[in-house]
């Protein structure tokens, strides 16, 4: 059995193969400010004050418009807090971060876990084995009431990825090169497990980068077998052991794919398709109006810490606009203790609260028509950051770097004595 | 459960914007979000005027892609089209289509069919009969879980109607 067959079998209680049609349990039901007032509308209209169906097992999270910037969206995040107040919900309000690295940090996420949400990313939790799934608010509404909801077990395709990383290329370069190959829809309806030798040793922060952009590759979700360092993370945050989670050696799989990233150069999503990827190398010299380092992809202390490497003793281009958004309170505090605010903040870098950021125009920073930004989110639709604006998607590495030039730069050649 | 409406033929790739333009998302009103429905695809404005209780959808492959919002099936529904028919659907319009009790089926011989034509679908089964060309196709049927959600009208009427250790 693969790893989602395994645990859709264990929450329904029964083998199931793909295709199968079942009704699981739900280990965590969570909304965001952004989805959760529909929601909450939602279920007051059909099931009124009735309780939830297990408080402990609710979060709600803000992370999209924080601090609230308009009276639409203050009403909004009162719905929540009131609906919080008078269930006695576990709420996460706008001092936290991004929700799903949130719930990861605070112990309510474990392997072998089904956990629902109002957010497209929610399936970054394969990183750690959870089954994360991004939702809309009928669903919501009905988990919240119920704890249960229906799936169909999807077919799993598997990504093995071998070899090791030269310096300065990432795991965001591995998963645009993914991307590159599967197209938008390579995993439509489908799981994915990531694998092989590159896979085995990479980092929380990397293995969270990789799952979370399954979601471009219109997957359910992505999987990767925890290592030892994750589950003593997981352990470290959840207080308990941690159960191994891994898909059985003859698992079915309904293709494999493989990749050697032995020699892999930077990459770098063009506008206005995430799967529209070149190497680095390729468009290196585009001029850059702003970047953006952050997200649920690439918001993790590791990714702050390389675009430190970059940028410290150095300073932005001019007019060019610099933007670093931890992705929790908890990343923003380590950084802050390991003098990376100082680094960003000399170069010429403005730090925003822990969130979403730029990942929608709900945030500020959004763009004016016809400019250009590298950003390390997951992204770049035509229009969501700005009419008429381009959006690269690219690692760390590759922002920061573009950030000194002012231009498209591959990491490789700014970071010299770095 | 038998339907039988006149056809609205759409293409490929339908997306969510051209089903419900994002202009109209704030809009919260069932009945106003209704009038809106297909608004933003091919022929958009003549599905506005002249839809009526009953008729059918049929498009190409991944009806519904791009954003995951509701509005979107909430919109058909309310239109008064009984049933999408569809090569395929994106996987979050087809559940948020199931979970508001809106029907679906999907047909890989789609292209036969062409608008205005005269069908009666049994969603269960998924026999689709063209009575204007005089043929019979086989879509995939709907699953029994997907149906008993439909016929109940939705997700949550469904919830409501069975106990906690019924699913």
């Amino acid at each position: 059995m693969t790893i989602i067959e395994k645990i859709f079998g264990r929450h329904a209680g029964k083998q199931v193969e793909p295709g199968d049609y079942i009704w699981t349990d739900l280990n965590l039901v969570t909304m965001r400010d952004f989805g959760g007032p529909n929601v909450i509308m939602e279920y007051l209209e059909n099931f009124g004050e009735h309780p939830v169906f297990d408080k402990n097992r609710v979060a709600i999270t803000f992370d999209l418009h924080i601090p609230a910037r308009t009276e639409q969206v203050a009403q909004n995040q009162k719905i929540l807090r009131e609906f919080a107040l008078r269930q006695g919900l576990r709420l996460f309000d706008v001092n936290t971060g991004v929700g799903q690295h949130i719930i990861l940090e605070n112990g309510l996420v474990k392997p072998w876990d089904i956990v629902v949400g109002t957010d497209s990313h929610m399936n970054l939790l394969g990183a750690v084995g959870a089954a994360g799934f991004g939702m809309g608010t009928t669903d919501i509404a009905g988990a919240l009431y119920r704890g249960r909801l229906w799936f169909r077990v999807p077919q799993t395709i598997k990504v093995v990825i071998n070899g090791a990383l030269q310096r300065w290329v990432t795991a965001k370069d591995v998963i645009l090169l993914v991307l590159k190959h599967l197209k938008t829809d390579g995993a439509l309806n489908k799981a994915v497990e990531f694998a092989g030798t590159a896979m085995s040793t990479m980092t929380l922060a990397e293995r969270i980068t990789i799952a979370s952009m399954v979601t471009e590759m219109s997957g359910d979700i992505g999987f990767i077998e925890p290592n030892l360092n994750v589950s003593q993370f997981i352990k470290s945050r959840v207080g308990q052991d941690v159960e191994a989670i891994a898909a059985d050696p003859d698992a079915h799989y309904e293709k494999e794919y493989e990749f050697s990233i032995d020699g892999l150069t930077p990459q770098i999503a063009c506008p206005h398709l995430p799967d529209k990827v070149k190497s680095v190398e390729d468009v290196a010299g585009k001029e850059v109006d702003q970047v953006f380092i952050g997200s649920c992809t690439n918001g993790r202390f590791d990714d702050l810490a390389l675009a430190g490497q970059i940028l410290r003793g150095k300073k932005i281009a001019p007019g060019m606009r610099l933007i670093i958004v931890p992705a929790t309170t908890e990343v923003a505090r380590q950084a802050l203790k390991a003098g990376l605010y100082d680094i960003f903040l000399s170069s010429g870098a403005v730090i925003t609260n822990p969130g979403c950021a730029l990942c929608t125009t709900g945030h500020a920073g959004i763009l004016a028509p016809r400019e250009v930004m590298v950003s390390t989110s997951n992204r770049n639709f035509i229009g969501k950051l700005g009419k008429g604006a381009h959006v690269y998607l690219a690692s760390p590495a590759t922002a920061a770097a573009t950030a000194l030039t002012g231009k498209i730069t591959d990491p490789r050649e700014v970071s010299h004595g770095c | 459960m038998v339907v039988k409406g006149r056809v609205w033929r759409f293409g490929d790739d339908i997306d969510t914007d051209q089903i419900y333009p994002g202009k109209y998302l704030p809009l919260t009103d069932k009945h106003e979000m209704a009038h809106h429905a297909m608004e933003g695809a091919d022929r958009g404005d003549e599905f506005i005027r002249k839809v009526k209780q009953d008729d059918i959808i049929v498009a190409g492959r991944n009806f519904g892609c791009g954003s995951s919002r509701e509005h979107a099936a909430v919109a058909i529904k309310g239109s008064g089209v009984s049933l999408v028919i569809a090569q395929s659907f994106a996987r979050i319009f087809r559940r948020n289509a199931v979970n508001i009790g809106l029907p679906i089926l999907e047909l890989n011989t789609v292209d036969t069919i062409k608008n205005g034509d005269l069908l009666q679908v049994d969603v269960a089964t998924g026999e689709v009969t063209n009575i204007s060309q005089d043929k019979v196709y086989r879509a995939a049927p709907v699953s029994r879980l997907e149906m008993e959600i439909i016929k109940a009208g939705g997700l949550l009427q469904y919830l409501k109607q069975i106990k906690r250790n019924e699913v």
